[in-house]
């Protein structure tokens, strides 16, 4: 009697064990296509994450279910059922059990963090740092060429465009550029309001915070053009403040700049001052109220194609 | 403080005639019963209910297709501000307060609370901002379009340059409403701890007073330091002061940490109570008694300490350095392991029990079984690498709408539902209140479902417009939403019907233990014409003892008193 | 526990509501303490802020601001929180039921706690700096001026409690208002005191 129940509970714990795996396997497919190195660090806790919770929530739901479907009250049973009040050694083990997951969920995500190597915003490489920081993926995978000075992007937020500024080759853009399995170097700059630096391709998010500028890197690792997003509420026409972002193998990245740094300066794309001459023009006649005005085109030697990247 | 005169106090204190009709017009007064205040601000909140509900329908309307083409985009962003600061504001917090109105005096044995006259003030003060940040509506640059956090610098842009502007009525609202609910919570403390019925103890006290007096804690430790941001943002808005304004060297992210201390320990505020009434209905519906009692009751304080030392998971990726990443990753998964007790005891409770699946049943299941999904997900929102990714998105968006809605809101109509009879004297009707529950446990999972994979695939929040990407999810939960919408339908008319019209409630109707339940239905003016004393534990099903020490006489007091 | 000594044989409404309102007292007290802890966070918060804003911001005082002259206000701050053992004295008067002593000791309180409004007016007239004037600006007004907001406040409480004390037979069964304001004045001092040091202290 009591191995059947042993047995019976195995088998169970077994079946939840094969679909929580399997629902672990299947999160990979929700998030986006990972296109950096940090993305596939992410994508690994998710699906750890989803592994466990699908565990879990299986788990307590289910006995729940069990209760619910095989422990009604009959019609006419007024009765009570058993009356326990409690099981002191139960109540320790549950209480024990989430301690121990979160302990151990909050060590996987630390290793995650710390593989990933994200800059806290108020840590600045500043020279030496650099070197004193931990060795990232991306240092160690490049570690056989020479270690060039860091490429740094300026990526300046407004409301509501985006534009990027690349000192080496003094070009500006409203589409952001960035060489394939090469550590992308930002600074972050705002020159109102809060914004936020999202391409969920690479699974990045840093919010750009006026007065300061916040040093931000990952590294991509697939070609192709992704979507940057704001991510930190703008106002107004916080959903139209987005740009695209390509990835290019090394050579075009560097044919680019020089390409780009030949062409003179013309109006970027800003899809939030478009839009914001329709009101201005009266065609558009749904009611609204006074909002702030957009920043007007950056002049920039680059505007990319108002298209959005393939899926 | 002002003298309460004993005048005041008891107009009507001498004849406390059981289940006396009692006269609708009370409920437009400035009454003192804390019975009549408890339904005053459950039905204010519900209102405020249905149209912040309605706020949300034109918001869905907007996302059903990906332009923005519906509305205004500036209409748009001040519908979403409007929404959830209506939705936080003047529908969880007024009906929560409500329900502990209702519910504390008379489970803890005493005539009223402690302090009658405060407590009509609080309530009144709810309407009353609750018509300042309609009337914003009205103000020339339309109300605030900050979000709730109202985050400066964007708070502070007031285009129109007028003084009484949107931002300001929102200030001036919220700082309004942190001073009712303090007194609230002034109130509601003060009451559990010293106005107890001989005999109850703090561990013969029912859950739901635990919880509420966890959760009035919150609102006492956290509001004071909303109310300090929110006095800086209105000096900095009206005046020009330059606290939060970087372009004159204020610190913008200060003000986050502001808000987030106390509107994270918020939504405990929010779920403490909901924990509570799922502790007494789980054991009346399963006939057992609450497993390991004890931990429950005690668990509430642990997560009122840890709420306060949590906030920062809501700023991962704002102005936030590694090592308080990681500090605030490990104090929030914290959270799981008190709140795991609970849930653990609750399937304990219902385990082996004769289970009734009447309306408040069900919804205090679908309820705990979504809350269980809402806390998984906010474990992975706490993990730092992913919040990163998600922070923001609509996958934030779908966590706290099944906490909030799926958890929260169904256990708030499972405490309707539990505590209509005794409330009004009426019995709801059966078969609309299951309508209702089908209605809104399959709207709130085709509503917000949906959201967490547009999240993931990275559909920002707070947006007008996006991507046609995340097109297909985005139907679905609008349908989902309007679902929803309709679920309140069966809800209101079974409300209104069967307190016009429902049969005659008794006193006990569910067989329930607790000292409400030895009341008329509805109670008398002064509660208990003697005040009981408490002789066992609550929750004794199955155990056939006594509460009270007249019990102990005569078992037969309940049916007498009915 | 207090709420149980609530007599079992109570029968008659009448005794009912003697011992409620004797009862009520001591709840108004207790109410009032637990609002006083909440208050402090406010404070609190505010010195939270004040603190981050000194250590980090990069120019902490307006142009051509020196600093704070603490001449003026030490003196205004001996006077007030001497003013605590006066309102204390005057309660004990109370306390052996001499009226026109606890009278004579709330009325100087309230004077010194006058005085301390009287310097703190005259200070702010004579700064050259106002409340937009950066951080350091917003922050010394918003403090000194919420804290000073307490002490008006105290010194109405003290007035109010002062007429009451007219009525015949008004303190007999208690003084509740009559501690809940010391306890607030008390309150008020300490906050001041934490004040000072955070800015004319630490300058
Ligand atoms: C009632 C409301 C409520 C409740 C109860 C919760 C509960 C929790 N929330 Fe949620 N949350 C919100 C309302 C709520 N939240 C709101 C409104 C927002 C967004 C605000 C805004 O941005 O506008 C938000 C946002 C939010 C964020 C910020 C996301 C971001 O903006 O990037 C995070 C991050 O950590 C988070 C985490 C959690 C956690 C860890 C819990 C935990 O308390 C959950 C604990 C429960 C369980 C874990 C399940 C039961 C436990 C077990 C069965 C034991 C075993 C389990 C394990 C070991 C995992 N929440
Ligand atoms: C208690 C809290 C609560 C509740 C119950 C709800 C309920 C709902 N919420 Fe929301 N919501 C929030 C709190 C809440 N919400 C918060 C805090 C935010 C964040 C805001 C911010 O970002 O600043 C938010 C944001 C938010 C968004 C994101 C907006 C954005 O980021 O762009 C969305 C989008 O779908 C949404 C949808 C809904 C829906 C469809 C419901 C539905 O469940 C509602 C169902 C509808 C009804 C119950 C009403 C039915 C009424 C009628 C049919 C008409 C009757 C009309 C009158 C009497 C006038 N909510
Ligand atoms: Cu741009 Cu947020
Ligand atoms: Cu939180």
């Amino acid at each position: 009697m009591n191995l059947r129940l042993i047995l019976k509970l195995a088998a169970i714990a077994g079946v939840m064990t094969a679909i929580s795996l399997w629902v672990g396997q299947l999160a990979y497919t929700w998030m986006p296509v990972p296109a950096s190195e940090e993305a596939l660090l992410v994508d690994h806790l998710f699906s750890f994450l989803t592994t466990l919770g699908t565990f879990i929530f299986l788990g307590v739901a289910g006995t729940l279910l069990y209760s619910v479907l095989f422990q009604r009250a009959a019609k006419y049973d007024e009765g009570d059922g058993p009356p326990i009040e409690g099981n002191l050694t139960l109540e320790i083990v549950w209480t024990a059990i989430p301690l121990v997951l979160v302990i151990w969920i909050a060590g996987y995500s630390y290793r995650i963090y710390d593989e990933m190597n994200i800059l806290g915003p108020m840590e600045h490489m500043h020279g030496g740092a650099a070197i004193a920081a931990p060795l990232t993926l991306a240092q160690a995978t490049d570690a056989p060429e020479a270690p060039e000075a860091p490429e740094i992007i300026e990526v300046h937020a407004r409301q509501w465009v985006w534009e990027f500024y690349y000192p080496v080759a003094n070009v500006t853009s409203t589409e952001l550029h960035l060489p394939n399995h090469r550590r992308a170097k930002l600074t972050l700059t705002s020159e109102d309001v809060l914004h936020g630096f999202f391409v969920p391709a690479f699974r990045v998010k840093q919010d750009v915070i006026p007065g300061r500028s916040i040093d931000f890197e990952f590294t991509p690792i697939r070609e192709g053009t992704y979507r940057l997003r704001d991510s930190q509420y703008s106002g107004t026409y916080f959903a139209a403040m987005q740009a695209n972002v390509v990835v290019e193998s090394p050579d075009d990245y560097q044919q680019w700049l020089t390409d780009v740094a030949a062409l003179s300066p013309q109006p970027g794309l800003n899809p939030s001052y478009d839009e914001y001459q329709v009101k201005v023009e009266n065609r558009d006649n749904r009611p609204g109220w006074k909002t702030v005005e957009p920043a007007p085109y950056p002049l920039v030697n680059y505007s990319g194609a108002p298209v959005l990247p393939e899926r | 403080m002002t003298e309460i005169s004993l005048e005041a106090l008891s107009p009507k204190r001498e004849q406390p005639v059981p289940g006396e009709p009692e006269n609708w017009r009370r409920f437009f007064s400035f009454s003192t019963d804390h019975k009549v205040i408890g339904i005053q601000y459950i039905v204010v909140a519900f209102v405020f209910f249905l149209i912040g509900g309605f706020l949300a329908m034109i918001i869905r309307g907007e996302l059903i297709t990906p332009e923005a083409d519906l509305v205004d985009r500036t209409v748009y962003n001040a519908l979403f501000t409007m929404h959830g600061t209506i939705m936080l504001f003047m529908w969880t917090f007024p009906v929560l307060n409500g329900l502990a109105n209702y519910l504390v005096p008379l489970q803890i044995g005493a005539r009223d609370m402690a302090f009658p006259r405060l407590n009509a003030v609080a309530f009144w003060m709810v309407p009353v901002f609750g018509v300042i940040l309609m009337a914003s509506f009205l103000v020339p640059g339309g109300p605030s379009q900050s979000g709730w956090w109202a985050y400066p610098p964007v708070s502070l842009q007031n285009p129109t340059g007028n003084l009484i502007n949107g931002q300001f009525l929102w200030i001036l609202a919220v700082a309004l409403s942190g001073i009712s609910s303090i007194m609230g919570a002034v109130n509601i403390v003060t009451t559990i701890i010293r106005m107890r019925a001989p005999g109850m103890t703090f561990f013969k006290m029912p859950v739901f007073c635990w919880a509420v007096m966890a959760a009035q804690t919150i609102q006492l430790f956290g509001l004071p330091a909303l109310t300090a941001g929110a006095v800086m943002l209105l000096f900095d808005l009206s005046v020009g002061t330059s606290f939060f304004d970087p372009a004159t060297g204020g610190d913008p992210v200060l003000y986050q940490h502001f808000f987030w201390f106390y509107s994270h320990p918020a939504v405990y505020v929010i779920i403490l109570p909901v924990f509570g009434v799922f502790s007494e209905l789980f054991p009346v519906y399963a006939r057992k008694p609450l497993f390991g009692y004890k931990f429950v009751a005690v668990s509430s304080f642990v997560i009122t300490g840890l709420s306060a030392i949590v906030w920062v998971h809501h700023m991962f990726a704002s102005g936030t350095p590694g090592w308080m990443r990681m500090l605030f990753m490990a104090s929030t998964m914290l959270i799981s392991v008190p709140t795991g007790v609970k849930i653990f005891a609750w399937v304990a409770t219902i385990w082996g029990g004769k289970i009734k699946l009447s309306t408040p049943m069900l919804f205090a299941l679908g309820g705990l079984v979504n809350f269980l999904f809402a806390g998984i997900t906010g474990i992975m929102l706490a993990a730092v690498p992913f919040d990163i990714h998600v922070n923001n998105t609509y996958f934030v968006v779908g966590h706290f709408h099944y906490v909030i809605y799926g958890a929260a809101v169904m256990g708030i109509y499972a405490a309707i539902y539990h505590w209509f009879p005794k409330m009004t004297g009426r019995m709801y009707y059966e078969g609309l209140g299951k309508l209702h529950f089908v209605l809104t446990f399959v709207g709130v999972n085709l509503n917000f479902l949906p959201m967490h994979p547009a999240g993931l695939m990275g559909m920002p929040r707070r947006v007008a417009s996006y991507d046609p990407e995340f097109a297909y999810w985005n139907v679905l939960a609008s349908l989902g939403g309007f679902l929803l919408g309709v679920s309140t339908l069966p809800f209101l008319l079974n409300m209104i019907s069967s307190w016009i019209l429902g049969e005659k409630a008794p006193a006990n109707p569910w067989r329930a233990i607790g000292l409400e339940w030895l009341v008329s239905s509805p109670p008398p003016h002064e509660n208990f014409a003697v005040i009981p004393t408490v002789v066992s534990e609550p929750y004794g099903y199955g155990k056939n003892e006594p509460l009270i020490a007249s019990q102990m006489a005569s078992t037969e007091l309940t049916s007498e008193l009915s | 526990m207090s709420s149980v000594n609530l007599d079992q044989s109570l029968n008659s409404a009448a005794t009912v509501h003697a011992a409620d309102h004797h009862e009520e007292g001591e709840h108004r007290l207790f109410g009032f303490i637990v609002f006083l802890l909440s208050e402090s966070v406010i404070f609190l918060s505010f010195f939270v802020g004040y603190i981050v804003y000194k250590t980090s911001a990069t120019d902490w005082l307006p142009a051509g601001v020196e600093g704070l002259e603490v001449r003026e206000p030490f003196i205004n701050t001996i006077v007030l929180v001497s003013s605590s053992f006066v309102i204390y004295i005057a309660e004990r008067y109370l306390h052996k039921e001499n009226l026109w002593g606890f009278r004579a000791f709330w009325l100087l309180t309230m004077a010194m706690g006058s005085f301390f409004l009287y310097g703190q007016a005259v200070e702010w007239m004579g700064l050259d700096f106002g409340f937009t004037d950066g951080l350091f600006g917003g922050t010394f007004y918003l403090l000194t001026g919420f804290h000073g907001l307490h002490v008006l406040t105290g010194v109405l409480l003290q007035g109010i409690m002062l007429g009451r004390s007219f009525i015949p037979g008004n303190y007999d069964d208690g003084e509740v208002g009559v501690a809940a304001t010391s306890l607030f004045w008390h309150f008020v001092d300490v906050i001041w005191i934490i004040l000072f040091i955070l800015i004319y202290v630490w300058q």
